[in-house]
């Protein structure tokens, strides 16, 4: 029987598809077979960050539906052996699936496949209900923004509600930044949020150029963000691995911390 | 922590404050005209029992961790000789 894990965070725009792609990707590399769903209907995104756009035939409207088989539906992502991709409906309102009918369609996958990863789209409201309706758990992805991590708060709320297991990602940290001052560290955003952390990947730009080309950044090769993302995809599958690197300032910061007069333990 | 020298907050601490502000009335689900109310409300009950300023009571939510609470506070006027 497989996992389900919803990627979710209430804000648009923080890196959930990206996000979804690439620890799909690691995933599947570390040998497991992984489904992804993309569960934004209307707004479909994943297939182009995948770059699978030019081959989808169904879509997981069609499937619910009954118009034809989940296997059917799968695109197949030839960079590797054991990736699929469930497309969004593209004309589709967000009602047309229903969480019952994400339960199902999940649960059928779990029985094929040992990893389903659910991209949700932004907002709490009809989608983001069937995106976490068939998860086991969810990741929320935060970028250290005020912005991202009050609606990354709003869903953990919900989640909280509804049971789920929920670990944390923080998105695009820049070390250079939280050194100067001018962004929050990761343990800022453990701290407000109170979750555990999987991961935190750093800003880079070599992301921009794999979205670019539809290439996940884990099959690209070695920049930091896609290491940071395959030690996250070993913890997800249970993996024991070293944690992240430590942002939150250099070495006056942290012999700061130690004298106990810095501004994290002030605050 | 050049910043204790400088005695200016870096955005980072000032992003920290806003957001302990704005998840503790998030997490409570309630708006400022609200929590105005219940302040009038609480203060009036207060000055039921001792004189009270009722303009200088001052209710706060206070967001640590998941844990949020209502602190109240009201000076009390000492008892007149």
């Amino acid at each position: 029987m497989g996992r389900a894990i919803v990627i979710t965070s209430g804000k648009g725009g923080v890196g959930k598809t990206t996000t979804t792609c690439n620890l799909g990707a690691a995933i599947a590399q570390l040998g497991m077979s992984v489904v992804l769903i993309d569960a934004d209907i209307g707004l479909r995104n994943l297939d182009v960050v995948m770059g699978l756009e030019n081959r989808i035939v169904y879509h997981v409207v069609d499937v619910v539906k009954g118009k034809c088989t989940a296997q059917k539906a799968l695109i197949k992502d030839r960079r590797l052996e054991n990736l699929w991709l469930l497309p969004a409906s593209q004309t589709d309102d967000k009602d047309a699936v229903t969480p019952a009918d994400m339960k199902k369609l999940i649960g059928e996958l779990k029985a094929t496949y040992d990893y389903v990863l659910i991209d949700c789209p932004a907002g709490i409201e009809q989608g983001f209900k069937n995106a976490i309706a068939g998860a086991d758990e969810a990741v929320v992805v935060a970028t250290p923004e005020v912005s991202s991590i009050r609606d990354a708060d709003r869903v953990v709320g919900l989640l909280a509600a509804q049971d789920l297991p929920t670990r944390l990602i923080v998105n695009r940290i820049s070390a250079h930044l939280v050194k100067k001052g001018d962004m929050l560290s990761q343990a800022d955003v453990i701290e407000i949020l109170a979750l555990e952390l999987v991961g935190a990947v750093p800003l880079d730009e070599h992301v921009v150029a794999s979205t670019n080309k539809g290439m996940p950044a884990v099959l690209e090769g070695k920049s930091v963000a896609a290491r940071e993302f395959q030690r996250i995809a070993k913890r997800l599958i249970g993996l024991e691995v070293e944690t992240a690197p430590e942002t939150g300032g250099g070495f006056f910061a942290r012999i700061g911390r130690a004298l106990g007069f810095s501004s994290a333990t002030a605050a | 922590m050049w910043n204790m020298f400088r005695g200016k907050q870096s955005s980072r601490e000032v992003a920290k404050g806003r957001l302990h502000l704005v998840l503790a009335h998030d997490r409570v689900g309630l708006e400022g005209g609200k929590l105005q109310e219940m302040r009038r409300e609480i203060a009036a009950v207060i000055s039921k029992y001792v004189p009270i300023d009722v303009e200088a009571v001052e209710v706060q939510i206070e967001s640590k961790s998941r844990a949020t609470e209502l602190r109240v506070s009201s000076p009390l006027p000492a008892r007149g000789g």
